[in-house]
């Protein structure tokens, strides 16, 4: 086996950026030039818009107080950027597999881990972006409060990090998945599970049992967070442990995609090696 | 190649370089005309194997392209042409044995990928994207910076004749020119060694004809090393200087063209047309010769004959259909047309796939 020239263009190369920089570039441009951030981007406001009214405007059916009213748009702004966060992140690997996009990605020199970290933060985007949406709508139903910054900064971390925690799972469903549908069905049942003890009648959430579910689960405990500090005025460090769960998820979720992503960013779905 | 400013040439086209590359890796030959240090193949496999569980889709794949060869890969459907290509493009890992490509073991995948362009067999494009930006996007993927991409997407697009259509969105190409664009993205980083996997599959002859074009000119005036994958025999027997043909996994044959025929010992057979009246005269002479099988009138067709003509290793010339030529013309036939058929990749590619 012959000694291994030097590449002409290894030159221009050191120049040309990070492979996952370029991954995220492209994918970006793709998510939103494409139409299909904006879509999801316009349902979400669409979406908020409802919520917004409806609590604004009927108070006196819903018996909501304004801090609840913040409270629940902001939930269900981090539930549903969520939401979009990981049906982005479940179609990043098997969406591609299925277009047959993917084995020419795999044919580049950017590694597997770049290219899984590209996508990852891609997705990521529609959370960001979400939560702009979500602002002015939070503004518009705290005006008046003082803990409008209080509610945008705990919904920015608390969503953040679940924002993160959501999406890295939908990457890493997605790298096994041996079908996109496979993939959207199982992240959106997951997603469904993490969200059940939330319509748990109050009395299942009750002593030690009920209090350690709650904080286990990263969504209930971060959505808990969140009311402690926009309804009952808790300093954030008053109960920040609550936010372990969340954290843990969002840590071990994102270091998993690219540790993953090296070994089994596949053409066939975790299958063919 | 047109309206490549000097900065692109700099950067990409530089075809002095690539003759350069070529000769780097054939070797240097002394006045004899002999090579006076060892020839490095652009392509070696020793022992390759890929398996699923149990089932063997490549099994002992041994073989050596030589740097500017044009390698046709030839099998029926299934015959692992497919998995032997993503194993040396680095898409599978070998489940035995070793390979190397450009020089580089097969232990360094990344270090290959830069060095290899792959068009796969289902190669999918982003309907959205247009082709320069598809081609700007891989561009950058192999490390380019930003002008340069720009730069190597406009001349590929030249290249293979999609300029006028660089700003158009994929969705928008027919069959054929998403072909030709998936042949320039292969190029994007000056490629070593190039697998086109079936790269004519589903295109008119046209677009055949296009694709083939392409496929000559990146042996010839990029001096890459080409690996096509092709169902088109004609093809592959006009274009490629060597043939491999596999089944069931195994290499069953690989040489030139006309070695492989002759290895396959396909039966050959001709049609001869003499004077109606010269036809017993005809099978009588025929009959006995060296190297003719069997000899018989053709039903319907006075003055035609069939005449098959026995495979033979030795035969390396093809000498016995001009000996029984020479027969008939010392017998005083007059002979008015003759057609040989067999003898051709397709005679062996079915002689072979078929007796394995």
């Amino acid at each position: 086996m012959a000694a291994v020239e030097q590449r002409p263009y290894e030159a221009s190369r050191e120049k040309g950026g990070s492979g996952w920089a370029i991954v995220l570039a492209q994918e970006l441009r793709d998510l939103w030039l494409g139409g299909r951030g904006l879509l999801l981007s316009f349902g979400f406001s669409i979406l908020l818009s409802l919520i917004a009214y409806l609590v604004a405007t009927n108070t006196a059916l819903n018996f909501l107080e304004q801090r609840e009213s913040v409270n629940l748009t902001l939930q269900v702004a981090i539930a549903v950027g969520g939401l979009l966060t990981l049906l982005a992140a479940a179609d990043t690997v098997s969406g591609e597999r299925e277009r047959g996009t993917l084995e020419t990605l795999l044919l580049t020199p950017v590694s597997r881990r770049q290219v899984v970290t590209g996508k990852l933060l891609a997705a990521l985007s529609l959370w960001l972006v979400a939560f702009a949406i979500t602002v002015p709508y939070v503004w518009f139903l705290g005006r008046g409060l003082l803990i409008v910054t209080e509610a945008l900064g705990t919904g920015l971390v608390v969503g953040t990090l679940l924002a993160v925690f959501l999406a890295s799972l939908g990457v890493v469903i997605s790298l096994f998945a041996g079908s996109n549908r496979v993939s959207l069905s199982v992240s959106l049942f997951l997603l469904l599970a993490l969200f059940a003890p939330t319509q748990l009648p109050s009395s299942a959430q009750q002593g030690w049992a009920g209090e350690l579910f709650l904080r286990a689960n990263p969504i209930t405990a971060g959505e808990h967070y969140v009311g402690r500090i926009v309804v009952n005025s808790h300093s954030w460090s008053e109960d920040v442990s609550w936010l372990l769960s969340p954290l843990v998820a969002a840590v071990v979720f994102a270091v998993a995609v690219p540790v993953l992503g090296a070994r089994f960013l596949r053409l066939g779905g975790g299958r063919a090696k | 190649m047109k309206n490549i400013g000097a900065s692109a040439r700099h950067v990409f086209i530089d075809r002095s370089r690539f003759a350069t590359r070529v000769r780097a890796i054939r070797g240097r030959r002394g006045r004899s005309g002999k090579a006076e240090i060892a020839v490095s193949p652009a392509v070696e496999a020793q022992g390759v194997a890929k398996r699923y569980g149990s089932l063997v889709a490549v099994e002992n794949l041994t073989f050596a392209v030589e740097a500017g060869e044009v390698l046709g890969v030839l099998g029926p459907n299934g015959a692992g042409k497919t998995t032997a290509i993503r194993v040396l493009t680095t898409i599978f890992s070998p489940s035995r044995g070793s390979f190397a490509v450009a020089g580089v073991p097969h232990t360094r995948p990344a270090e290959i990928r830069r060095r290899i362009g792959v068009l796969p067999e289902s190669d999918g494009y982003p309907e959205r994207q247009t082709g320069e930006e598809y081609l700007r996007y891989h561009a950058r993927l192999y490390g380019q910076t930003r002008a340069s991409a720009r730069t190597i997407a406009g001349a590929l697009l030249e290249e293979v004749g999609l300029h006028d259509r660089r700003r158009s969105p994929i969705a928008a190409y027919s069959r054929g020119m998403r072909q030709r664009l998936g042949i320039a993205r292969t190029l994007v980083n000056e490629p070593d060694v190039v697998f086109l996997d079936e790269p004519t599959l589903g295109l008119d002859p046209a677009g055949q004809r296009q694709i083939l074009g392409n496929v000559r000119r990146i042996a010839r005036e990029r001096g890459a090393t080409v690996l096509l994958s092709s169902h088109l025999l004609a093809e592959v027997e006009e274009n490629c200087s060597r043939v491999m043909i596999l089944n069931h996994g195994r290499v069953i044959a690989e040489g030139t063209v006309a070695e492989v025929a002759h290895r396959a010992a396909a039966r050959r057979s001709g049609r001869l047309h003499v004077a109606p009246d010269d036809v017993g005269r005809a099978i009588a002479a025929l009959t006995g010769t060296r190297g003719v099988e069997t000899v018989e009138g053709a039903d319907g067709q006075p003055g035609w004959l069939t005449v098959v003509f026995a495979p033979d290793a030795e035969d390396v010339e093809n000498r016995s259909p001009s000996d029984a030529l020479r027969v008939l013309l010392d017998s005083g036939v007059a002979l008015l047309s003759f057609e040989l058929e067999g003898a051709r990749l397709s005679d062996a590619f079915l002689a072979m796939t078929a007796a394995v």
